[in-house]
Formats: C-alpha cells, sequence, structure tokens
C-alpha cells in the first residue's frame, strides 16, 4: 500500500513538474498535456477564479538604454496574470534632465494586448536625444 | 388669439432647436470614443508614431560625423478609398524628424517644395528685377540636394468577415532612400486592421 502511495505520489510531481521543461517555450493549456492542475474540469474554474479576484497585468521589467542612434530606448516586459486576454493602451512621455515633459507627437496611446497567463513585451524609442528619464500611463482597451 | 398661436409656434421651434446632440471638443490627448471604420487622426497619430521611432531605433538617420541629413519627401501615394491628404502622416513624421536633430527636411526639390524658393530667384531676371536689391536675391548654386528621400504608400483591402461584418485592413508603408547610391537604408509597415458591421462605410 505504501508503494502505491510512494507511486501516486511521485507521478503527481512529475506531472506538475514536466509543465516547464524549457523556460523559452511557453506551450499554452490545450496545446501543451492537461496534466492535474490544468484539464478540462479546472480549466472553467480556474478561469472564474481569475476573473473573481481581479488578475492582470504586472510589469516585471523596465530597462532603458541608448540605441545606436543616440535615442533613449525603453524596453518594458511584463506578465498577464489573468487566465484571460487583457487588452490595454499605454503612453511613453519623455522627459528631460530637469524633468520637463518633452512635447513630442510620438506620446500617443498605443496598442498592446497580452494573452492569458503569458509574458509580454513593447519598445518604446525616445524621439529626441535630450530625454532621460520617462513616465508611463495605462488604461483600459474598449 | 393669433399672437397666442404666435407664441406657442416660436416656443416650439426654439425647442426643437435645443434637441439637436450637442457639438463638444474631442479630448485628443485621452479620447476614449469609438472605433471607426475609416481612417481617423487616432490611426494616423499611432501610425507615425511608430515608423518615427522604427526610423530612429535603426540608425539609419543617423550620420558617422554627427553633421544632419538632408531629406526631401518623396511622392507618398493614397492608393485608399479615402479622400486622404498624406499630409496627416508625413506632417508628423516629417516633424519628429526635423526635431530629432539628426535630419534637415528639404523644401527645394520633393512633395513639399516651396514654390517661393523659385519665385524669388526669378527675381533677378524679372521686368521687376531693379526694383529688389540684387544682393538680397540668393545667388546660384546656394540651394542643398537632399542626400535622402522618404516616400511611401498608404492603402487598403475590404474584406468580408461574414454575413454582417467586414474587415477593413490599412496599410502604411514608409521607405527612405540614400539618393546618391539609391539604396533603401530602412522601410517599415504598420498594420491598423478594423472589423465591423457591412453598414459602415469604410470611405
Amino acid at each position: 500500500m505504501k508503494t502505491i502511495i510512494s507511486i501516486l505520489f511521485f507521478a503527481v510531481v512529475l506531472a506538475f513538474a514536466g509543465c516547464d521543461k524549457h523556460e523559452q517555450i511557453h506551450l499554452r493549456s490545450e496545446v501543451a498535456n492537461d496534466n492535474l492542475a490544468n484539464n478540462i474540469v479546472t480549466r472553467p474554474v480556474a478561469f472564474a477564479f481569475s476573473a473573481l479576484i481581479g488578475e492582470g497585468i504586472e510589469i516585471s521589467e523596465a530597462v532603458m538604454r541608448r540605441n545606436k542612434g543616440g535615442f533613449l530606448e525603453l524596453n518594458v516586459n511584463g506578465f498577464n496574470n489573468s487566465q484571460f486576454t487583457k487588452k490595454f493602451q499605454y503612453r511613453v512621455e519623455w522627459l528631460d534632465q530637469d524633468g520637463v515633459v518633452i512635447q513630442t507627437k510620438t506620446s500617443v496611446w498605443q496598442r498592446m494586448s497580452a494573452m492569458g497567463k503569458s509574458q509580454f513585451s513593447f519598445k518604446v524609442v525616445a524621439p529626441r536625444a535630450e530625454a532621460v528619464n520617462f513616465r508611463m500611463d495605462t488604461r483600459k482597451w474598449e | 388669439m393669433k399672437t397666442v398661436f404666435q407664441i406657442i409656434a416660436i416656443s416650439f421651434v426654439l425647442l426643437a432647436a435645443g434637441c439637436g446632440p450637442e457639438t463638444s471638443y474631442i479630448d485628443t490627448m485621452h479620447d476614449s470614443g469609438k472605433a471607426v471604420m475609416a481612417l481617423d487622426y487616432r490611426d494616423f497619430d499611432q501610425a507615425a508614431s511608430e515608423m518615427v521611432q522604427s526610423m530612429l531605433a535603426s540608425g539609419a538617420v543617423k550620420k558617422a560625423d554627427g553633421s544632419r541629413y538632408v531629406m526631401a519627401t518623396g511622392r507618398i501615394v493614397n492608393d485608399t478609398m479615402q479622400r486622404i491628404d498624406t499630409d496627416q502622416l508625413m506632417a508628423k513624421v516629417e516633424q519628429e524628424l526635423l526635431n530629432s536633430g539628426q535630419v534637415v527636411m528639404s523644401s527645394a526639390v520633393g512633395s513639399k517644395t516651396d514654390q517661393m524658393i523659385y519665385d524669388t530667384r526669378d527675381l533677378k531676371d524679372s521686368d521687376v528685377g531693379d526694383e529688389f536689391n540684387q544682393d538680397t536675391v540668393a545667388a546660384k548654386g546656394q540651394l542643398i540636394a537632399p542626400e535622402l528621400s522618404v516616400s511611401g504608400k498608404i492603402f487598403q483591402r475590404n474584406i468580408r468577415y461574414d454575413k454582417g461584418h467586414q474587415q477593413v485592413e490599412y496599410y502604411f508603408q514608409l521607405q527612405v532612400t540614400n539618393l546618391t547610391n539609391g539604396l533603401r537604408f530602412w522601410q517599415n509597415e504598420t498594420l491598423i486592421g478594423k472589423r465591423g458591421s457591412n453598414k459602415s462605410v469604410a470611405w
């Protein structure tokens, strides 16, 4: 009996561990093999729970660097914690060394879409060399 | 009695005049208005922003010696079903390129030629030439030829999506060509797609 329980325990552990063999490759549910945590029975529950607790977008990293043209470049990496695809808009404003907003036609609302439980990233380029910092705003994309 | 009728009639007219939808300003900074099937200013803003960022990020308009490229605006074709002034796109792109400090635009040649450049030069040989101090008239050989040209196209595809819906795809394409050797330094395409009722008119 003890052996059977041990085998079952290892099977469960392996089923969960088998999710991410390759970090670079994301196999979505209904593409990858179903497992105990993600199958035809648990998926609707997971979606309902995600909506109930209001999961959304999370920004994990905002990297700034000077590109080869000499302009400041912002690379934003994030994760959509929700089970649902999140559509949103973002707008980046560039600040000079005095913290003053640089008026530019490129600071407009841009659309972005991130699939559920997935990473996303986007890049924004400052059109002036005097940009040294940024501020970013987001809003729901209706 | 006639006066009473007149007052009532005028009251009705005034009431009816006040019933129409109010005119209001568009909040262009934070416009959350519904999307329309045709191209509106938000689409041009987005396309221009993406084009400028792509061009500047590529380093294609950065001169090795730190000086500025002279760029002329070539032909921008409107191949959509709408009456579009392509300046809606190009004015924004040119403004940002100028402000980037890496490019100076030419008004001497191309689709944005300023005829006044040539009109003032004609003053030398015109009947009224004597009226002008010839030292103030531009001498020969002063115009600077462009090194780069920006040209492109905006085109539209209408696709029947299902019985009641259509899909309209708008493609914005721009390219930068080195006029000295004919090589293309940069090009980009921005797609703006819309799906809506068949009853909406996209032209």
